[in-house]
């Protein structure tokens, strides 16, 4: 019987609205949930795949020494893709020109991921292709014909070998960024590395097998590989930091996690709100059907059956209208992007449901269990059983599944604790301002009867209910100012990191008889360019007198940087510099004096940190064999997603006339460049050209990514916010309308009601919207500190942003959800009140 | 059970209640003493605070008293839990509030059947179509509360005590919330159902005029009982 009753009553709570808060709020969260986590799970898989192009694998295996091939073996058995790769330099002869060349082997299966970029003729367009050259054949990059005085089709001897040169290799995936190697680039085909003869015992050869498939193989493989690593081989990831794209995959990353938090914590909300206010609604129910004799096991049995049935169709609309709503973005992302995104798999819809059911236990389950202590005696004793409507355990509960949510959801502790942090110092500094506020609000003076007056004394009235509401409506325009903020900063920082003027190659080895020519060309044919800078290779062997010790495996995911691979038993590009490049700061000492005599070097923070360099440190070169010592004198913060010329190490001038140098500087090139370009570098044979527009091409995409998916956040944020502030009206109205029929009993006019109820939103808005924008700003500047690293501002315009939006926000809203209200008649109040 | 107990309805001995207050322990009821006879229907009058609706809600089980005893039809109240006493007025036990206290999100026939439905009764249905036709709104079952008048919604209310047949009604206040002319439709309703089923009326009110209508009225003042006289319905028992 009690099922049929439980039923009865779930339909009609449902058609009444009693149960649609609670039902709308765990849709909520689970839609929000979803779609967030499905958008971004797509964007991030599409990331990874756009980055892992850039090492052509997944994850890639280098070494110094031949890689044994029960290595291979044992990545087909676990259903891994693979490709090897073998570098080495090799001469290049051709119309009796001889250029050294830098070979890439590449076997059948490469480039495992991304494409290699090939023209036919130098006048040609570029076109893509996934396959590696035909045996006999070679692809050269275009400086490689210029200096050979080849054409397409023409044989070129490379070691003992004939090759025809087929292609024009314009770009691989797996290209360095930035490498002395220059644009004398030969892709080989792997098993024509024995016609070269030019790998023999001695030779100066690097290694590298490619690896592609599952994350759960990947994950299995490095497992087996890892204690058969030896001394110089690496496994390496597409996260290693030094390339601007690893360090914006990871900003993007940290950011689209923190905008998850969000939508969990307004559901959050909705949720604490729904659930208290239907528990509040039962209470003389629970308390008739004790009284008529209803058992605690059957009262229980119908509300649980309430919460169950509520959760299971909630669950089913939030992923319905999830799914909906991550298709249309996805599908406008991928529209926009050409490309299709990756499905997500079954972690949203996982981390969704869980979250829906997380949320329903949590912020509901208490305040039910509340309800069923609720006396019978509440019959004759109206309020009886009231103050569990604030119970401790719930608040402590709720509290504590939030600060779990937000914990899962970002994976990191830090942030979790400073948007945690954030949120409490705001209720604090909410409730201390509602109390000024509400008494300042009685010293104004106001007429008694004016609608001012009467917003403040209706403010004033529900100071305590008032201050959770405000609580609430300033934690959504806070997180709405959070989104707005960090969007402006971090995509106007990303694009300021590919800034319209930034340059799209880089020449090298350029002679420096040569530098007065290359600087007129650049000033006869208006090409931005960077400064001319002074490069020459050598080593930081030791510091202090202790020799540095090399760094062997690592794991992806690990704390790892290519600094300190390379920095430390690596050739370096060194230079020196008598002024700070732009893209640099000074954290530590000072930068070089002019007059000094001395030595000296200036490391790049993440050097220093890493290898534990201090300024006032010696650090030990080793340049054309020659041994010398240089003291640091500084530490800088290299800003690495510039795209601009930087180096780890940069000594003082005295360096100058010591070693020789080629130069090196990086321009902007237009496509009516073109033929100049051809003629610089024919005038130029030694100077390479390395053309860096197709990786700029794809870093702007994966921006304009990132930059959707943040908009479509915030989107859903402004709605989660809109439906919280619903909820939250909508608690409220019966009170309300108390006070409507108390105000029109006394002889006040609909105007005045209408203008202090106008009044009270606007008041709360504004007051909401002020205190979010002062938190928001102090959070927003810990937060760029501590974690996205980059130099912390405060934002003035969310000073007027916030009370502006905050008030029209609440005020339409609100006044929206009371207005049918204030329209109704005194009697039918009454009778909804009765 | 005994023909006295089972003529002694309801049967109170010593019965006190005392609450804590920040000024220390505060009596609301002391030693309160009477029986109520099966079939009787009895008024409890006193001025606001006298601690009249306490003693309603420690007869009807629905609190429990500090010292003293109840028996309800022979069941000793104090020795019974929440749940007991629960059972015991879902078979023994109906009630009448001032304010109602229908359920808002069922309609006027839902709100009747309740009571059974929550003890499992089968002709639930045809029980509440009965009573709402003697309560006069058998054409307004589909209807929900707010979509009553309160002389209607309070004719529901007595429809709902009245199903399961239970011995004993509580009614608190029922014509309080009325104009004159409902109070005393209402008033007449009970009345009349409770001689038609034989019940034992326990009516708790303010209105003297009300009280006299019933066989027996007790006075509480200052949480003591102060006297118990005869109604203008008293009749005579035999024993």
């Amino acid at each position: 019987m009690w099922f049929k009753l439980a039923l009865t009553l779930f339909w009609r709570e449902l058609r009444r609205g009693e149960l649609t808060i609670i039902f709308a709020a765990i849709a909520l969260a689970v839609l929000t949930v979803f779609s967030l986590s499905s958008v971004t799970e797509r964007i991030r898989l599409n990331i990874e795949q756009k980055s892992a192009d850039f090492i052509a694998a997944d994850r890639r295996l280098a070494s110094n020494h031949p890689i044994d091939q029960a290595f291979l073996e044992e990545a087909h058995n676990v259903g891994l893709n693979t490709a090897q790769q073998m570098f080495f330099d090799s001469m290049l002869f051709a119309n009796d020109e001889l250029v050294l060349g830098s070979i890439k082997a590449v076997s059948q299966g490469y480039p495992l991921r991304g494409q290699v970029t090939l023209k036919d003729d130098f006048v040609a367009s570029e076109y893509e292709v996934q396959s590696v050259p035909q045996l006999g054949e070679v692809w050269l990059s275009e400086g490689l014909f210029y200096s050979l005085g080849l054409s397409v089709g023409d044989e070129v001897e490379i070691g003992a070998g004939v090759f025809r040169a087929t292609k024009i290799l314009v770009s691989e995936p797996d290209a360095p960024f930035f490498s002395l190697a220059g644009n004398k680039r030969v892709l080989l085909n792997y098993d024509d590395i024995a016609t070269t003869q030019a790998v023999q015992p001695g030779s100066r050869v690097f290694y590298r097998m490619l690896f592609a498939g599952s994350e759960q193989a990947l994950t299995d493989y490095y497992g087996w590989l890892k204690p058969q690593l030896r001394e110089n081989q690496n496994w390496q990831g597409i996260k290693d930091r030094q390339s601007p794209l690893g360090e914006n995959l990871a900003r993007s990353e940290s950011f689209l996690l923190l905008a998850g938090l969000f939508g969990i914590m307004l559901a959050a909300v909705a949720m604490a709100v729904s659930a208290k206010r239907y528990c509040e609604r039962q209470y003389d129910p629970v308390a008739m059907m004790k009284t008529l004799g209803g058992s605690r096991r059957t009262i229980r049995n119908i509300f649980l059956l309430h919460l169950s049935l509520v959760t299971l169709f909630s669950l089913m609309i939030g992923l319905i209208i999830g799914f909906a709503l991550q298709s249309f973005a996805t599908d406008y992302l991928a529209n926009f992007m050409n490309a299709q995104l990756p499905q997500a798999g079954f972690k949203p819809w996982a981390l969704a449901i869980s979250i829906g059911v997380v949320c329903a236990l949590m912020f509901s389950l208490k305040p039910l269990l509340d309800l069923f202590d609720i006396p019978p005696l509440r019959v004759l004793r109206r309020n009886l059983g009231d103050k569990l409507a604030i119970s401790k355990v719930h608040m402590g509960l709720s509290i504590f599944t939030i600060f779990s949510l937000m914990w899962l959801f970002s994976g990191e502790l830090k942030t979790t604790v400073f948007l945690f942090g954030g949120t409490a110092v705001l209720m604090a500094v909410l409730f201390g301002l509602s109390r000024l506020f509400f008494s300042a609000g009685r010293k104004l003076g106001l007429s008694p009867g004016s609608s001012w007056s009467l917003a403040i004394a209706t403010l004033q009235k529900r100071a305590n209910a008032n201050a959770v509401q405000l609580i609430s409506f300033a934690l959504a325009i806070k997180l709405m100012l959070f989104l707005f903020v960090l969007k402006n900063d971090l995509i106007s920082d990303w694009q300021m990191q590919v800034p319209e003027n930034a340059p799209n190659a880089f020449l090298i080895n350029i002679n420096e008889s040569k530098v007065a020519d290359i600087e007129s060309f650049f000033a006869e044919n208006n090409i931005i360019h960077e400064d001319i800078f002074p490069i020459f290779r050598g080593r930081a062997n030791g510091l202090n007198g202790e020799t540095f010790a090399r760094r062997t495996s690592k794991q992806e995911g690990e704390e790892q940087d290519e600094e300190a691979r390379e920095g430390v038993g690596r050739e370096l590009n060194l230079t020196w510099m008598s002024e700070l490049p732009s893209s640099n700061e000074i954290v530590k000492g000072e930068w070089f004096s002019t007059d000094s005599t001395e030595l000296e070097v200036s490391v790049s923070k993440g050097l220093a940190e890493r290898v534990g360099i201090k300024v006032g440190d010696t650090v030990t070169y080793l340049v054309n064999e020659r041994t010398f010592d240089a003291k640091v004198t500084s530490i800088r913060s290299v800003d690495w997603g510039s795209l601009k010329p930087n180096f780890v190490m940069i000594f003082n001038p005295v360096v100058a006339g010591k070693f020789p140098v080629t130069y090196f500087t990086a321009a902007k090139f237009a496509e009516e460049d073109a033929k100049s370009i051809s003629e610089l570098l024919k005038a130029n044979p030694t100077m390479s050209m390395i053309d860096i527009k197709s990786q700029l091409e794809q870093a702007q995409s994966m921006i304009a990514q990132v930059s959707l998916a943040i908009s479509f956040v915030l989107a859903i944020v402004l709605t989660s916010g809109a439906l919280v502030l619903i909820s939250q009206v909508q608690a409220s109205l019966a009170e309300r309308m108390q006070e409507i029929v108390i105000l029109r009993t006394l002889g006040a006019r609909g105007r005045l009601i209408k203008l202090a109820t106008l009044y009270e939103f606007l008041l709360l808005g504004a007051l909401a919207g002020f205190v979010a924008a002062l938190v928001s700003d102090v959070t927003l500047l810990i937060i760029q500190r501590e974690l996205f690293d980059v130099e912390g501002k405060l934002h003035p315009y969310i000073w007027a942003l916030g009370p502006f939006s905050g008030a029209a926000f609440v005020a339409a809203i609100g006044y929206f959800m009371v207005s049918s209200t204030m329209r109704q008649n005194t009697q039918g109040l009454l009778r909804k009140l009765a | 059970m005994s023909v006295l107990s089972q003529l002694n309805i309801i049967q109170v001995k010593g019965l006190n209640k005392t609450v804590s207050t920040f000024e220390g322990d505060l009596d609301i009821l002391s030693d309160i003493n009477f029986t109520v006879k099966s079939g009787e229907s009895v008024a409890v009058v006193g001025t606001s605070g006298s601690g009249k609706s306490t003693l309603l809600s420690l007869l009807a089980g629905l609190d429990t008293g500090s010292a003293g005893e109840v028996f309800l039809d022979g069941e000793a109240l104090h020795k019974l839990d929440e749940e007991e006493r629960a059972r015991l007025r879902a078979q023994k036990v109906g009630f009448v509030f001032q304010s109602f206290m229908l359920v808002q999100s069922l309609t006027a026939l839902e709100n009747v059947m309740l009571p059974a439905e929550l003890a499992g009764d089968q002709s639930a249905k045809a029980q509440a179509m009965s009573l709402l036709e003697k309560v006069g709104l058998s054409h307004r079952i589909g209807h929900y509360p707010s979509q009553l008048s309160g002389g209607e919604q309070q004719r529901v209310a007595i429809a709902r005590a009245f199903i399961g047949s239970p011995k004993i009604l509580f009614a608190d206040e029922p014509s309080a919330n009325l104009d004159s002319k409902n109070g005393h439709l209402i008033e007449k309703l009970l009345f009349d159902l409770n001689k038609q089923n034989g019940t034992t009326l326990i009516l708790v009110t303010h209105d003297e005029a009300l009280a006299k209508q019933c066989d027996r009225i007790i006075h509480i003042e200052g949480g003591q009982l102060e006297k118990i006289r005869d109604g203008e319905g008293a009749k005579a028992y035999v024993v």
